[in-house]
């Protein structure tokens, strides 16, 4: 029986600097988070009970994760806003010595510049698949399944 | 400085005098150029939303409901919307496809509560009102009363009494349904965009998942956009960069006779090259040649269906879309809620008897649709700063000219706003404006 104990900092912070990354605007850092066979999906609850494939967002590789986020930056129109992540509950549900299976809460508010609105934009379960590896911890996998069947507006910037 | 001289500062434009008597409401009065204009009112105002419930999503029009591949087996079931209202659209026994009004005959209640589900019957919690898959009333709890005392009156009778009904048509796998009588057969409704339905949907479908994405602006302001053919590639630089949809590419725009559905085709690898294009081109921040993908993958297309279309967008009034953005296959209905949002439900399919590969193609292209869209999402975004933008709608109105003024056909080019057109002409007579 594996003692995670000693591995939660570290999970907590890699989970942490991607949620920072994003919410201080240094959006293209989280590419570096994730292996580069690494795979990011974002996808309702409402399908992932179902046993339906599909998903909102499927990077299936880090290359795939820099386009969406230069899709983001040049070519998508989209009110200014910005994201807040509220995380909690991380939780190592199982591994090996350089493996974890984690899943955390979350709860993303999102305020728009011009209106000054602010708003659960979404909220759920990650379930992540982190290695350690010479450079540090990084991602695998990383699934975000969000509660609500509804997507508020849009999703241009990644969860 | 004065004010008015402020850079700021437009001057104002003179705006048309209204032709109503005094005293009148400015806000009702539609412009008198007609369907070239819409008054941004007509998105704003309640009494109008209340009427479109009536003449439009109760009116003689046929509404999507579903896939018949939503609903396989006798007992599925499943709770959409046509409008504001909530309705379950089953298979029954018979294997007949129904659609009845989601809320018992007795007091109201909703009775399904799930998106999907499995049932004999439909059965109302709040006094045990049971309903066949049909709608039927087939029983009533304590009806007779107990021990000779209360019980409903010696006149009532169950057949008075089940689920309200629509119509049900299909066609190729699409479930649409009408409440009123007077719709006429979907296929003669449909008229010549049905050819754009059959091209695509030529066999047994499967469901691949769904997305909704709600949008807070009046479903209008969603149903005109895959209408407007102008803005696609303009707004939509992913399209333009990468080769999926370029204006020069051979495209075309079919009515159906009415004028009131519309479908846009486009050919890729059929780009042709003139002076005029390349002047505009070089404005328009569409071809923004900064924009490489790193993994191009996402964008391969082979032709699927043997004709050369790699994107095809139908729309059928008041609120249906078909999309074939290369591989990637998807119905969306709009579920207007309250004047100022509308949730509209992304239905992606493949075909049952897809390989794998071609099943994960269709999925990865997912990333260029739906709420989290690369080429599209923009749409949701314009709705939205439309909604801000005309503030309390007592003033202003859009203007839609590109490629003429009239309904007819000037070519099939896809510069033209006769779709938009079409529609307002519908939507002003079924709504006597």
């Amino acid at each position: 029986m594996i003692d995670f104990e000693p591995h939660y900092r570290r999970v907590e912070q890699l989970i942490y600097a991607w949620a920072r990354a994003i919410d201080e605007d240094r959006v293209e850092h989280i590419a570096e988070l994730l292996l580069d066979d690494g795979r990011y999906t974002v996808k309702s609850r409402f399908n992932h009970d179902r046993g339906l494939p599909l998903a909102v967002i499927d990077a299936q590789s880090a290359a795939q994760l820099r386009d969406r986020i230069l899709s983001m930056r040049k070519a998508n129109v989209y009110q200014p806003q910005h994201y807040r992540h509220m995380l909690s509950g991380v939780h190592i549900a199982s591994g090996d010595d350089n493996t974890f299976e984690v899943t955390h809460n979350f709860l993303i508010v999102r305020t728009m510049d011009l209106s000054g609105d602010m708003k659960i934009f979404a909220t759920g379960q990650c379930h992540d698949l982190i290695v350690l590896t010479p450079e540090g911890a990084k991602f695998k996998e990383r699934l975000f399944l969000f509660d609500s069947r509804v997507v508020e507006t849009l999703m241009v910037i990644p969860l | 400085m004065c004010p008015l001289d402020h850079p700021l500062n437009t001057p104002p434009k003179p705006q048309t005098a209204p032709t109503s008597a005094p005293g009148a409401s400015l806000a009702r009065a539609w412009p008198k150029e007609g369907f070239t204009r819409a008054p941004y009112w007509v998105y704003l105002d309640s009494q109008t939303y209340a009427n479109e419930q009536t003449h439009i999503f109760r009116g003689a029009h046929w509404h999507y409901v579903g896939l018949e591949v939503e609903v396989p087996n006798p007992g599925d079931y499943k709770t959409t919307y046509i409008g504001e209202q909530s309705v379950v659209l089953t298979r029954a026994d018979d294997h007949s496809l129904n659609v009845v009004v989601n809320r018992c005959a007795h007091r109201g209640n909703m009775v399904c509560r799930e998106p999907f589900g499995k049932a004999k019957k439909l059965y109302c919690v709040y006094h045990a009102w049971s309903f066949t898959l049909k709608g039927d009333l087939s029983h009533a709890a304590f009806s007779q009363g107990l021990r000779g005392e209360g019980g409903l009156p010696k006149d009532f009778a169950l057949g008075d009494h089940g689920l309200q009904k629509c119509r049900v048509a299909t066609l190729c796998g699409l479930v649409f349904a009408t409440f009123s009588d007077k719709t006429p057969p979907l296929e003669e409704w449909l008229g010549e965009v049905a050819v754009g339905i059959k091209r695509v949907l030529n066999r047994p479908l499967k469901v691949l998942g769904y997305d909704t994405q709600r949008i807070h602006a009046n479903w209008k302001t969603y149903h005109e956009n895959p209408r407007d053919s102008y803005h696609a590639n303009i707004l939509h630089t992913f399209y333009g960069t990468f080769g999926l949809s370029r204006m020069s590419q051979e495209s075309g725009m079919v009515l159906d006779q009415a004028g009131r559905h519309v479908y846009f085709y486009t050919k890729a690898g059929t780009e042709k090259k003139s002076a005029d294009y390349e002047a505009t081109t070089s404005q328009l921040r569409s071809h923004n040649d900064g924009l490489k993908l790193e993994d191009s993958s996402i964008l391969g297309w082979k032709d699927e269906f043997g004709d050369g279309v790699s994107v095809q967008i139908l729309s059928t009034y008041p609120g249906f879309v078909l999309h074939q953005i290369a591989h990637s296959l998807a119905t969306r209905q709009i579920c207007p809620k309250g004047v100022g949002q509308t949730d509209l439900v992304w239905t992606y399919f493949g075909f049952a008897d897809d390989d794998e590969a071609m099943t994960q193609k269709r999925l990865v292209q997912t990333n260029l649709a739906g709420s989290a869209g690369m080429v599209s999402v923009e749409d949701a975004a314009v709705c939205e700063m439309m909604q801000h933008a005309m503030a309390d709608a007592q003033v202003g109105e859009s203007f839609i000219e590109m490629g003429g003024k009239d309904l007819d056909i000037q070519g099939s080019s896809k510069l033209s706003e006769r779709a938009i057109r079409n529609f307002w002409h519908h939507y002003k007579e079924d709504m006597g404006l």
